[in-house]
């Protein structure tokens, strides 16, 4: 056990108990990185993945090693000042690179941003500074986030997953999940936008959480679907996690769509246990269904069973703790929710990616050109990978004048939909009256590189669980819950009404609890496993 | 020769006077300022900002939608125009688009003899088919093969206002920009300077035979940046459009672009299909929730606007419409009018002739604002009443004007220290006279051989060597009495 593998609020506490400063607790974590985190993603695409390659976690695109020793210095001064040096002092975190912070690439994970280096800091990063947190870099995800692997960044190697390296991390927070997951920094800042926090949260064996739509603001998040954005910590422990959220939440006067609601104390009310709580378990969420390929229609198929028993186990666990468990929670449009995802996502997507046309930041074609649509096109065919440029077609297609009623305006009411689904079974005056559902995160564990990659349908279909949540705008946090028989994380997820982050967390925290002397709580990651 | 009418629609951009831009803290007037000097990471679009609604772009908003009788409604959205431009950082527009702010309007727009055919005047009702708020794009030069971008405009806000296909002639057209002009002044929301592109208009153009209901295939006329060039330009189309029809030809649906220096029209570009922007909801913004309380707090002290104020001028003071017109061209001259009359409390008829003749160049001549002139309507209306008594002419008072402007005293103040009031002394009048005409032998030989009139020539000398002091009156009656 070294200082990094240590829980956040660990190490403030010894950091404040001046048992240990702010630079050895960095020293650590970089250590921990130089370990096992291998070459950085870069866009040289040529080089060969070496055997080595092939066992390193590659979280990281960008390395600010630099800046972090001067941000760990000032804490260690603070704290030497008697002065008060935040929430989060001394503790190491990564960010993923769809986030801007001053004088940084901020890249997105694409070509036609690599050399972009924003002139100002996104809020969430701000106020982990502010708080005394320590950015060690910027870590890989999906190219403008979309995927759920993270292997179409265009900075190769992609991340590998530290329980097992030739499988995905899950994406698109997949450098967040797996840089926390092998013990590089006890907290990442992620981005959810149909479960990119949760699914690498679950498939790297950490926690994750998306908050409610506006508990956290977006400001300096590069868009992917502004609708359905939340930035969220990924983090080891629920504590960390609620730690992270008291940090990155609450109302920004530059984001008109964070909440100006009081920000509650979490950690306050985190170990008051679930005695009276009801926790909801949905039949619609113990199976996928997915579109025939062929004939369009909706095919369904159970869960793998070692998903939907770590699910019931931990309802036991939590009934026996003085929760009530509720059977049966109808969710019928829990099925719908992809593919409304995947058309509201990609009309927000198309349009937020018009701004990347060469002129003003970023990639410009070195091709001649001798005319204006000319140089769009070669920027924009250079400057994007396979899955923005899909997105784009897609977004066209179905925002277009004489499709939009049929596709778009569609799924803005299947939506609708979604979110009443949650709001019934909340309703303190309805039938179900829950606190929380119970789910599973995802329909499998990590699967193997290159396996789904390619298949973007396929790939959505990883999301399933997840992207009810996003439609909803409720918060959603992942936890992890045990292997699978091939030694790979299992993720559960429990989702609650608007702004009751406080109650997930308490019933997040009452689960580890139960759980904490468990024999698979001791197993480490494939990439510790030899120091 | 058949008889055609033009159809005439008119799509504005006003560019609303507020302190900052619609969705970020930049100044929202960059006039002065060098290309790309105000600017920030929101107006120009960069990764990951944000747009936040600036409150006064709506407030504005919303007394322009009450002036024109259009219907606010209470919860409208924000929408995305999606097209590619460089100027336009994002690549999309935030405008409105379905559920805009407000909903229909008209404006009762008055004719006047000079601007009708027949010399008549008349109404011309004309309906608003759209008012929605946005934010401007920035600003694209080209030089040789090069384009220069500006983005200092990006983010200036603005309200579209496009009216029906109402407009009939010309002059009606640009009728309609001097009474929004003047409308937009008299709210404060606009300088709705065209020159400065604060108020820009582009005018939709076709003609049918008289008495026909269908419409023809219209042509938009773009980059007209005056009220004489917007009346010159369509008069201009008109006549095009009926050579074309008259020579058998079919109007196409074209954008033209006015070319100032040449007063010519020249084809931008076809308009086969209409642009698709996939609209979609604005997903960084909340709607606009317009509360009957922010409505009455922005309706609170909404003022009698220009057209009702000027028929009222006429009603209530008896004043011709020509003054009517002058005195509620601009709403700080039709306040301080309306002061003095009330301070005066004479003839209406008198202020106003003081106002138009000798104050209005004063203001113009020296650039003045009538609310904060120190000739303010209480000391235009303390002359006035002097010049009544008889303690000052018509003149001094007159020269009062500047000299009241000039040091701020009261005009009764000046007079004393002056000694500007009249001489009625009938000794003191009595010898200047007897000089005059001692002076004047031959006038006077004149003048008793018959030639009266010349008495008009001896008061003005008298009152030349008393500078204008001299009861007129009395100084001709004791001529009139030497002379006999």
């Amino acid at each position: 056990m070294e200082l990094c593998d240590l829980t956040a609020l660990e190490l403030t506490k010894m950091l404040r108990k001046k048992e240990v400063s702010a630079v050895e607790i960095l020293q650590s974590s970089l250590d921990r990185i130089a370990k096992v985190d291998g070459r950085p993603g870069s866009l040289d695409h040529t080089t060969e993945l070496t055997e080595e390659d092939k066992q390193k976690v590659h979280a990281f695109i960008t390395r600010t090693d630099e800046i972090a020793l001067i941000q760990a210095q000032e804490v260690d001064r603070k704290i030497s000042a008697g002065e008060d040096p935040g929430l989060l002092a001394g503790v190491p975190f990564s960010v993923k690179d769809i986030f801007c912070v001053k004088d940084t690439c901020s890249t997105a994970a694409s070509k036609i941003l690599a050399n972009f280096k924003a002139p100002y800091t996104a809020t969430p990063v701000e106020r982990m500074l502010q708080a005394g947190a320590v950015m060690v870099g910027k870590v890989n995800l999906d190219e403008f986030t979309y995927g759920s692997s993270n292997e179409s960044s265009a900075f190769q190697p992609s991340p590998r997953n530290p329980w097992k390296t030739d499988r995905v991390p899950g994406g698109s927070s997949g450098g967040s999940a797996a840089s926390v997951g092998a013990g590089e920094v006890p907290l990442s800042l992620g981005t959810d936008t149909a479960g990119s926090i949760r699914q690498p949260a679950a498939f790297c064996g950490v926690v994750g959480v998306k908050p409610t739509y506006g508990r956290v603001s977006r400001y300096g998040l590069i868009a992917f679907a502004s609708s359905l954005d939340c930035p969220g910590p990924v983090a080891r422990t629920v504590s960390d996690a609620a730690a992270m959220l008291q940090v990155i939440g609450g109302a920004d006067p530059h984001d008109a769509t964070a909440s100006p609601l009081d920000m509650p104390d979490y950690l306050s009310t985190i170990e008051d246990g679930v005695k009276g709580m009801r926790i909801g378990l949905s039949p619609d969420y113990f199976r996928i269904t997915y579109p025939d390929p062929k004939t369009g229609d909706l095919l369904s198929q159970p869960l793998p069973a070692e998903i939907e028993n770590a699910v019931r186990s931990a309802a036991e666990k939590l009934a026996a703790m003085g929760a009530e468990i509720i059977e049966d929670v109808p969710m019928p449009n829990t099925r719908f929710g992809i593919p409304a995802y995947f058309v509201i996502s990609r009309v927000e997507a198309a349009s937020n990616l018009h701004r990347y046309d060469g002129v003003k930041y970023g990639l410009r074609t070195q091709q001649s050109f001798n005319d204006l649509n000319k140089m769009y096109r070669f920027t924009r065919n250079e400057g994007f990978g396979l899955q923005p440029k899909l997105r784009i077609l897609m977004g066209m297609y179905v925002s277009a004048a004489q499709y939009s009623e049929q596709y778009y305006r569609r799924a803005l009411r299947v939506r609708t939909l979604i979110r009443r689904d949650f709001e019934a079974v909340y309703d303190p005056r309805g039938k179900y009256r829950l606190d929380a559902l119970l789910t599973p995160t995802t329909p499998t564990t990590a699967f193997e590189m290159a396996a789904v990659y390619g298949n973007s349908v396929l790939m959505q279909y990883a999301d399933q669980l997840t992207v009810p949540a996003n439609h909803a705008g409720i918060p959603g946090i992942s936890l992890p819950a045990g292997f699978d028989a091939s030694g790979l994380p299992i993720g559960i997820q429990l989702l609650g009404a608007d702004f009751t982050e406080s109650t997930l967390f308490r019933i997040g925290r009452a689960f580890e609890k139960a759980t904490e002397t468990e024999s698979w709580r001791q197993v480490k990651p494939q990439v510790l496993q030899d120091f | 020769m058949t008889d055609y009418e033009a159809i005439i629609g008119l799509e504005t951009h006003i560019q609303l006077n507020t302190t900052t831009k619609v969705f970020c803290s930049c100044k929202a007037d960059s006039w002065f300022a060098p290309p790309n000097t105000n600017i920030c990471p929101v107006c120009c679009g960069l990764p990951g900002v944000l747009p936040v609604l600036n409150k006064a772009v709506v407030e504005k908003a919303v007394l322009l939608a009450h002036a024109m009788n259009a219907e606010i409604r209470p919860l409208s959205y924000f929408d995305r125009k999606n097209y590619f431009y460089p100027d336009l950082p994002k690549g999309y527009q935030i405008s409105q688009f379905d559920q805009s702010l407000a909903k229909g309007g008209y404006l009762d727009l008055p004719v006047p003899a000079s601007a009708s055919p027949d010399k008549k005047a008349y109404t011309r009702r004309v309906s608003i088919w759209k008012l929605h708020i946005e934010e401007d794009a920035g600003k694209t030069k080209t030089a040789g093969n090069r384009r220069f971008i500006d983005f200092n405009r990006c983010g200036v806000p603005l309200v579209e206002m496009v009216t029906g296909p109402d407009l009939r002639t010309a002059d009606e057209a640009a009728q309609y920009l001097i009474r929004l002009r003047q409308l937009l002044r008299w709210l404060g929301i606009s300088e709705a300077d065209m020159e400065k592109a604060h108020l820009r208009c582009d005018a939709n153009v076709s003609i049918r035979v008289r008495g026909e209901t269908k419409f023809n295939p219209k042509t938009e006329i773009k980059n007209v940046n005056s009220i004489d060039a917007v009346r010159d330009a369509i008069a201009k189309e008109i006549d095009r459009q009926i050579r074309e029809v008259e020579a058998g030809n079919r109007i196409q649906a074209w954008t033209l672009e006015w070319d100032e220096d040449s007063g010519t029209l020249k084809k931008m570009r076809s308009k086969e299909t209409e642009a698709d922007y996939r609209y979609f909801r604005e997903p960084d913004l909340l709607p606009i929730r317009m509360s009957e309380d922010w409505k009455n707090q922005i309706l609170s002290d909404f003022p009698e606007l220009p057209l009702a104020r000027r028929a009222r001028f006429i009603e209530q003071y008896n004043l011709p419409e020509y003054d009517a017109d002058i005195l509620t061209s601009e709403r700080k001259l039709s306040d301080y009018f309306e002061n003095t009359v009330r301070a005066y409390g004479g003839d209406p008829k008198k202020v106003s002739n003081w106002l138009m003749n000798d104050v209005l160049r004063m203001i113009n001549d020296q650039g003045l604002n009538p609310e904060e002139m120190k000739l303010t309507s209480a000391a235009l209306a303390e002359i006035l009443k002097l010049v009544d008594k008889g303690t000052i002419n018509i003149n001094t008072g007159k020269s009062l004007l500047q000299k009241v402007q000039d040091s701020g005293k009261s005009p009764d103040q000046i007079v004393a220290d002056e000694g500007l009031g009249l001489v009625s002394d009938d000794g003191a009048i009595r010898a200047v006279c007897e000089e005059v005409l001692a002076e004047s032998p031959n006038e006077v030989a004149s003048y008793k051989a018959g030639k009266v009139t010349l008495i008009g020539w001896f008061v003005g000398s008298v009152m030349k060597k008393m500078r204008g002091k001299a009861d007129a009156s009395l100084a001709r009656q004791i001529l009139e009495e030497l002379l006999k």
